[in-house]
């Protein structure tokens, strides 16, 4: 699948969200997309999907049969779990029965009767990684798939696109969370000023995918509000120690973070460390 | 064709297990109330279902309207991926539209005949009838899609323009020119005239199935870019 000059815009006025991407992505290549909120990630994953038609350029060889998870599935949806869930296997070609092993693997069991409506944002989250894997994808694009997922789905996941790429697959992962962590042979990219770039680590400083490692952000906060700001990334599954210093200033204490947090004001130190490939939320949050 | 048809069924029972299908039927109810309160005379029938169709023509759109934009926009992306082509999940839209507001034409056809009209009449003001609410329906249809979410994004502006658009068609239809636009209030006049099924029926259906087929061509131009 090759993406050649591809540029896009909202309306013909409005500014470049993506300008002039070229991008190969051969057969079996799992694409990890990272980049900065609004960057145009989200965009980009729709490209690729077809959902959305470029202003300029073109994509060729996309595969015929595209699975695509969203950020947030649309749960305003009069229908149940298994009732969505067939009206997709059915638009697909496939019958209700290819359901089953999502069900399995994914922990949905219990869901099944629950309208669309009253599911949790993580139980969403399945259906629409559910739909996207009724049939065997040539190309799977995964938009932030490990956010709210529970351990059995998180530890799931990785094998899922492992079989995507094995059979010769694509697999495009847009992920701030972290769950590729230790995939081999991911192939980073990053949205920045508009266009794509092979993210190169060496050359920006930050986390090589083939060794991957952790960053330390340090951020600095009141010493009273430091504990409920760590548990609250220790909840989103970030390793978060707070660490009381004294500064000229007082009542601050740098609380540092692993590996990445967003919506925080937040300077990177870029503290190297060895590979963790097996991430899980630590609770290390302890005052002294 | 088959995930285009699949498509059209998860659309059609999205909007009706929604309940927005019951607005465009109080509407038609509402006009059914109006037209045959009082039991049509013998040799008016026609009449009747020309003033049908016409009044019909917001409610259709109405429907239409409110069938495309039940579902999520994300939901949208999904459709496409699942259908396979941007083109199926359009398709579906615009089928799954038709088949609602066709089964409002029904309703609309039968009801008069039950209880609105003093004698049953003939087969050929039925047909007339039945060719009038298609050509009302397809109107419809083509003025929803062109007010729906993606489209036309704000809710008041969309059903603004909705209305608007039927008003525009009625006044400009009073032109004698029939040329210009849907020729709504032309359907009306000629069908209280003799021989309406073989003299003007089909001029009028080919200026309303041309601005249809306009109306319709735009709204899949359009969706091309607007997903």
């Amino acid at each position: 699948m090759r993406l050649a000059n591809l540029s896009f815009r909202y309306t013909r006025r409005a500014p470049w969200v993506l300008h002039d991407v070229d991008l190969d992505l051969p057969a079996g290549t799992v694409a990890e997309v990272t980049g900065r909120n609004g960057a145009g990630k989200s965009t980009l994953l729709r490209l690729l999907a077809g959902t959305t038609p470029p202003s300029r350029g073109r994509i060729s060889g996309r595969p015929p049969i595209v699975g695509y998870a969203p950020e947030i599935f649309p749960v305003e949806q009069p229908f149940t779990v298994t009732a969505y869930l067939s009206h997709m296997a059915a638009v697909r070609g496939v019958g209700s029965a290819a359901i089953d092993p999502w069900v399995e693997r994914l922990g949905m069991t219990a869901l099944l009767d629950v309208p669309l409506g009253d599911l949790s944002k993580g139980s969403a989250h399945k259906v629409g990684l559910a739909q996207a894997l009724l049939i065997p994808p040539g190309l799977l694009i995964l938009d932030e798939p490990f956010s709210g997922l529970d351990a059995q789905a998180r530890a799931e996941l990785p094998r899922v696109i492992e079989e995507v790429s094995a059979s010769g697959g694509i697999v495009v992962v847009s992920d701030h969370q972290n769950g590729l962590a230790g995939h081999p042979g991911v192939l980073p990219l990053k949205v920045e000023n508009g266009t794509v770039r092979h993210f190169d680590p060496l050359a920006g400083g930050s986390t090589p995918i083939d060794a991957p490692s952790t960053a330390v952000i340090e951020i600095v906060v009141d010493a009273s509000d430091a504990e409920a700001i760590a548990r609250k990334l220790q909840a989103e599954g970030y390793e978060a120690t707070i660490r009381a210093e004294q500064r000229a200033a007082a009542h601050e204490a740098p609380l540092s973070i692993e590996p990445r947090a967003e919506g925080y004001e937040a300077a990177v130190h870029a503290e190297r460390r060895a590979a963790t490939a097996d991430y899980q939320p630590v609770a290390q949050g302890e005052t002294s | 064709m088959k995930p285009t048809m699949f498509l059209t069924r998860f659309k059609i029972a999205a909007y009706i297990r929604s309940h927005r299908v019951i607005h465009p039927f109080v509407g038609l109810l509402a006009i059914m109330i109006v037209l045959y309160s009082v039991r049509v005379a013998a040799g008016q029938e026609l009449s009747s279902y020309a003033d049908s169709a016409a009044l019909l023509v917001p409610v259709f759109g109405w429907a239409a309207r409110g069938l495309l934009d039940t579902e999520p926009d994300v939901q949208r992306l999904l459709s496409v991926t699942a259908a396979g082509r941007p083109g199926r999940e359009v398709a579906g839209g615009i089928l799954a539209s038709i088949a609602v507001n066709a089964g409002l034409a029904v309703l609309a056809l039968a009801v008069p005949l039950a209880i609105g009209f003093r004698a049953t009449p003939g087969p050929g003001v039925v047909v007339g009838g039945l060719a009038l609410h298609v050509l009302s329906l397809l109107t419809g249809t083509a003025l929803g899609a062109l007010t729906s979410r993606p489209i036309l994004p704000d809710p008041a502006t969309s059903a603004l323009v909705l209305l608007g658009g039927y008003v525009a068609m009625l006044l400009v239809s009073l032109v004698p020119l029939t040329l210009l636009t849907v020729p709504i209030i032309s359907w009306m006049r000629a069908a209280g005239q003799a021989s309406f099924l073989s003299r003007s029926l089909p001029s009028l259906a080919a200026i309303t199935l041309f601005w249809c087929a306009l109306g319709l061509f735009a709204y899949v131009r359009l969706r091309r870019t607007r997903a």
